[in-house]
């Protein structure tokens, strides 16, 4: 445990840790571009100089290459390290374009921050700037190579960190080039990390390209719904539109990246088929209205078949919010099923594996990272849950072995296929993780589980909230949809989120839906009520692992600006209100309908068990919910 | 006793005159002020309402009518309706004793150019102007507001401590004259003014009626940069106007008792007396707008200090030396 | 004496205000009477374009990040040269404080303010000026400065030939 001083401040720290790492920890701020905690040192930029003044090593060193020993004394502020790190900057400005009005990445440029930070204003070399040709990468990646400062972090990240091969370093010298052999969209499913990664504006995000400024940024702490492992995110918006998403580091979870598929997701927030406006049978009309005409059918409903006869569908990707809601909805309406899956298979495996998901067993994808040995049963992370094959291939990086059972799968790393979990030596291994999804038969794991009690369990679920919906299914005892439905007495259903395929709604004479997608059920629909999606809303998503996280509203609800109109400009319309900004999250809607037939005003979703996640903070690192 | 009709009605024209012709004065010393203000500050002044501006002051008066009528919450409703008016009338009433020209001969009657000419003239005008602290007093008090009520008690303290000094200085005007009515001294200095006999009496008169008037250097009660606008904040329309006329009211009745006092009233070379009494009001008004444009405003233990401490026991002196004087001379 | 020196300064002001009376005064009859502003004086502001004839504007946002009244609001975009232009730019008249700050700040010189200082509307609406009302064609102050010359990413001329340039580097070259 060394010793050492740092501005005066007396600092211990574990072995093996970096000056610049052991000056963070007391939040003395380093400038640095190479240096990235996912990534390590590479001692490229030369901008973390501070000078050690006494201990083992003397003079002007690099912060992030130097280990911490004891008995060092470390000043950043001393004139010669300042001096030493304003000409680092200066000389990398000496080949960047100054075309920060034009650069994405102008407002929220690391190499901007230092440049100021460092006191380089005036150009005073004279000679002629290096050029670059660019590339193109892709339709979501853009490519500006003269704004390079040769940090390697993307390909170091690429390369090391995701294992992309069609990406990398060229070339030598001050002719450095950071990209692909040739034209061709990146390959790797993590290249989105390259946007977040770089420090300055060579690569940006081309869905977002031009679109708005950081100082504009409306954004707000998050949770990716792309899939069920709840990685945390800083979606950015502006004028009502979903611009872009960025990773929100959280250890236990994603770490600091987050998967393509997770990042460029924008699409169904700003689709221009969004429904916004509540319907009474494909009328427009005004959201008293729906709910008035809902409350009608359902009494209508339940005069005409007897009570019973509806049916209150959630869904596993429905906020914990409006889930927590629904079992009260049900008592109301005098429901005959509360539903939390539609397919009874995917009722059964969920349930199942959740059950089998205690707090011991469930393991984070920090869990994977730290495995020894991993298995991975009859699925393919890197297709259903990009970033635990990245979390994979980072146990891979630190010596964990890597098992496949199942064909056909690809990994980002090294792996031996065997036949069946027996031929893994799980008893050997320390900290073993087993993956599997919903999809394949999980029943063959029970056995083997109950064997190997260290043995961890990772579970690729498909939707964000899959785990909470099982719980609160195994807690209310729902049934599937599908079961429910074919006992024929269900006559109306009301879908909250709901993805019901059509066959399962052909015969209901009364469906309603509440949904901020255009669902089936949405399609069918008597009375339709908009929902937000969960960049508009204040929600809580439970993980794989039984996680809650909170997920804050990031833009109001409304038309994008974008697609207001005709006009070039924005109207010349003064209104409080934005156009179709409507949708309420789906649980105040329930509590509507609640309040409609029982006069019961639920102000709070969260009661009983649930109390603790009343005060969850989004930028914590979740709670989990097993033993609450 | 038994009036004429004529009399009577002579008394009617002559107080329906005094009060077109006073009220009309201060509306046009209003806009002579802002003109003469605007022309000592190197500005043209108010010249869009009419030729040269000269409708100004009826422009003015169509504004503070349009005006809200507006009341504090918390206001003495009464108080605060009558404060105005307690300021204006007393301003108006002290014409009543001013002689602003000689006796006319008019149909075989001698025709005094004065309402009325009151044996004791010289004390009603003393009384009349105390009866105007109240106008301030009730106004600052009645409007619930402590700028009002710090402008008030101002003024209170700074027009009692000036009535004294300007009382005594009258005091050897009535020795010389040997009598209260106006007339009287008005007769007393047709041959000499008595401004030659009592130049320090006249300065005294003078700052105590500048004082009176809560005239700049003497406007503490309404000093804006302290008090927003003193005992008058919280008024608006024409309560304010009748606040801003009586001000003005008395610039000119005070004009008018200081010409009668020491310059002789209507007596003058060359024009008729009329004229004579007008352009010496006139030019007291114009003294006080010109120092209005020249001084700053005292500090209040200034103003106070000069007062008690200096003009006081300098009228009294006066007074002992005229009458050790007049004794002398038998 | 102090009374003496007291009434000595009294009059002098008197005088000083006395002689003021008689001077002329400088009030200039605004509407009748009009002063020609200097050619930096701020008021009405216009987008201007590059001696080239292209839009100087590149919507970089720094203009209404400088307002400190919110008056100004754009979108940028890209055209199909890359270049990047405001699809639409929006300046409030009537929140403007003609402060000179988005001036300042604009690093294309594009926004730049004019003397027109008579810009008073009965509706308030009709101070909302967009991009059409704004943009004139011209380079206004500055007539030979063209950013995109100098940005060093190409748009208005090849990578790499723009002043101050090397040409495009071969990555695939072995040479030092």
């Amino acid at each position: 445990m060394p010793k050492l001083i740092i501005d005066s401040i007396s600092v211990e720290v574990a072995d093996g840790t970096t000056v610049l790492e052991a000056a963070q920890s007391v939040d003395i701020p380093i400038p640095h571009f190479c240096w990235h905690p996912a990534l390590g040192k590479a001692g490229a930029c030369r901008v973390c100089a501070v000078k050690l003044v006494d201990g083992p090593v003397k003079g002007i060193q690099m912060s992030c290459m130097l280990p911490a020993q004891d008995g060092m004394v470390v000043s950043t502020t001393d004139p010669e390290a300042v001096a030493m790190r304003r000409h680092v900057i200066e000389w990398l400005m000496i080949n960047h374009p100054h075309d920060c009005p034009v650069c994405d990445a102008g407002g929220e440029c690391q190499l901007q921050e230092f440049t100021i930070a460092g006191g380089h204003g005036i150009r005073r070399y004279t000679g002629s700037k290096r050029t670059h040709v660019n590339q193109d990468l892709g339709p979501f990646i853009a490519h500006e190579m003269n704004r390079c400062i040769q940090c390697y972090r993307c390909v170091r990240f690429y390369q090391e960190y995701a294992g992309g091969t069609d990406f990398g370093v060229m070339g030598s010298a001050g002719k450095v080039y950071f990209g692909r052999f040739q034209d061709g969209q990146l390959e790797s499913p993590f290249s989105g990390n390259l946007v977040d990664l770089c420090p300055t504006g060579v690569f940006t995000d081309k869905t977002a390209r031009f679109r708005a400024r950081y100082w504009d940024y409306e954004m707000a702490p998050s949770v990716c719904q792309g899939c069920s492992l709840g990685c945390n995110t800083t979606p950015v918006a502006r004028y009502r539109e979903l611009l872009k998403t960025t990773a929100r580091q959280n250890k236990a979870v994603n770490g600091w990246f987050i998967c393509d598929r997770g990042r460029f997701a924008n699409n169904e927030v700003n689709d221009p088929q969004r429904p916004r406006t509540p319907l009474v049978d494909n009328r427009e009309s005004s959201r008293d209205e729906a709910l008035d005409a809902l409350l009608l059918r359902i009494a209508q409903i339940e005069e005409q078949y007897g009570t019973g006869s509806i049916a209150i569908v959630g869904s596993p990707r429905l906020a914990l919010e409006g889930a927590l809601l629904l079992p009260l909805l049900a008592q109301c309406c005098s429901a005959g099923a509360l539903c939390y899956f539609t397919s009874q298979e995917e009722s059964d495996t969920t349930l199942f594996l959740t059950g089998l998901l205690s707090a011991e067993r469930s393991a984070s994808q920090q869990d994977v990272r730290k495995s020894d040995c991993i298995v991975i049963c009859g699925c393919d992370p890197l297709q259903e849950a990009p970033m635990l094959a990245l979390a994979v291939r980072q146990a891979w990086r630190n010596g964990g072995v890597v098992y496949v059972i199942g064909d056909g799968i690809d990994l980002p790393c090294t792996f031996t296929t065997v036949a069946s979990l027996d031929a893994v030596p799980l008893a050997d291994a320390k900290q073993p993780v087993l993956i599997c999804s919903a999809a394949n038969r999980p029943d063959l794991l029970a056995a083997t589980l109950k064997q190997q009690t260290h043995l961890k369990l990772a579970v690729l679920f498909p939707e964000a909230n899959s785990f909470g919906a099982a719980q609160l299914a195994m807690a209310q005892g729902a049934i599937s949809l599908e079961r429910a439905v074919a006992s024929g007495t269900i006559k109306g259903i009301i879908s909250v989120e709901a993805d019901i395929p059509p066959q399962l709604l052909a015969g209901i004479p009364f469906v309603a839906a509440l949904d901020w997608r255009l669902t089936e059920a949405v399609r069918t629909a008597q009375v339709f009520l908009p929902t937000t999606a969960w960049v508009e809303m204040d929600g809580t998503a439970i993980n794989h692992e039984g996680r809650a996280q909170r997920f804050k509203k990031v833009m109001h609800p409304g038309l994008p600006l974008r697609g207001l109109g005709p006009a070039v400009h924005p109207p010349h319309i003064h209104r409080s209100t934005p156009p179709g900004g409507d949708p309420q999250p789906a649980w105040q809607i329930v509590a509507l309908i609640i309040a409609g037939l029982s006069g019961e005003r639920i102000a709070e979703p969260f009661s009983e068990r649930w109390k603790r996640l009343r005060e969850l903070e989004a930028e914590s690192e979740g709670v989990m919910t097993h033993d609450l | 006793m038994i009036y004429d009709p004529l009399d009577i009605a002579l008394m009617l024209a002559k107080i329906a005159l005094v009060f077109f012709v006073i009220l009309t004065l201060a509306a046009y010393l209003v806009f002579a002020e802002r003109k003469v203000l605007a022309w000592i500050q190197d500005r043209k002044g108010p010249n869009r309402v009419g030729p040269f501006g000269l409708l100004q002051p009826l422009a003015d008066l169509i504004k503070l009518l349009t005006k809200e009528d507006f009341r504090p919450i918390g206001a003495d409703k009464w108080l605060f309706y009558l404060a105005p008016a307690m300021a204006a009338i007393p301003a108006i009433m002290i014409f009543a004793v001013i002689p602003f020209g000689a006796p006319l001969r008019l149909f075989g009657h001698t025709v005094q150019l004065q309402v009325a000419d009151l044996h004791v003239g010289l004390l009603l005008f003393v009384a009349l102007s105390s009866l105007a602290v109240y106008g301030v007093a009730l106004g600052g008090w009645a409007s619930n507001s402590k700028y009002a009520l710090l402008g008030s008690i101002r003024g209170l303290a700074q027009l009692l401590s000036y009535e004294l000094s300007m009382g005594l200085s009258l005091v050897p005007v009535v020795m010389l004259a040997r009598s209260f009515r106006l007339s009287d001294i008005v007769a007393a200095q047709a041959g000499c003014w008595f401004i030659v006999y009592q130049p320090l009496a006249f300065m005294i008169f003078l700052i105590s009626i500048a004082a009176e008037c809560k005239r700049i250097p003497f406007d503490l009660p309404e000093a804006e940069g302290e008090l927003v606008a003193g005992f008058h904040t919280e008024y608006s329309g024409m309560r304010f106007g009748l606040f801003f006329v009586g001000e003005y009211l008395n610039i000119i009745a005070l004009g008018g008792l200081a010409a009668t006092f020491f310059l002789g009233g209507w007596h003058g070379p060359l024009l008729p007396p009329v004229v004579c009494f007008s352009v010496k009001v006139l030019a007291f008004a114009f003294l006080f707008i010109w120092i209005r444009g020249t001084l700053p405003r005292l500090r209040y233990d200034q103003l106070m200090h000069f007062g008690w401490k200096i003009l006081t026991p300098l009228a009294l002196l006066n007074i002992l030396v005229t009458a050790w004087w007049l004794v002398l001379r038998g | 004496m102090k009374i003496v020196s007291d009434m000595t300064a009294l009059l002098t002001g008197m005088w000083i205000t006395w002689q003021h009376i008689f001077r002329r005064p400088v009030t200039i009859q605004y509407p009748e009477e009009k002063r020609t502003p200097y050619p930096r004086y701020r008021a009405r502001i216009v987008l201007t374009r590059d001696p080239d004839g292209g839009e100087r504007c590149v919507a970089c946002q720094l203009c209404s990040a400088a307002c400190p009244v919110d008056c100004i609001s754009m979108q940028s975009a890209e055209a199909a040269d890359g270049r990047r232009y405001a699809a639409w730019f929006r300046i409030n008249f009537s929140r403007c404080i003609f402060c000179g700050l988005c001036a300042e700040a604009c690093p294309t010189l594009a926004i730049q303010m004019t003397p027109d200082f008579e810009i008073c509307k009965r509706d308030i609406m009709e101070l909302l000026y967009e991009k059409e009302d704004l943009l004139i064609d011209g380079c206004g102050k500055s007539h030979d400065y063209n950013f995109y010359r100098h940005a060093g990413i190409g748009v208005t001329q090849p990578r790499g030939a723009g002043p101050k340039e090397k040409p495009p580097v071969d990555v695939r070259g072995l040479l030092p």
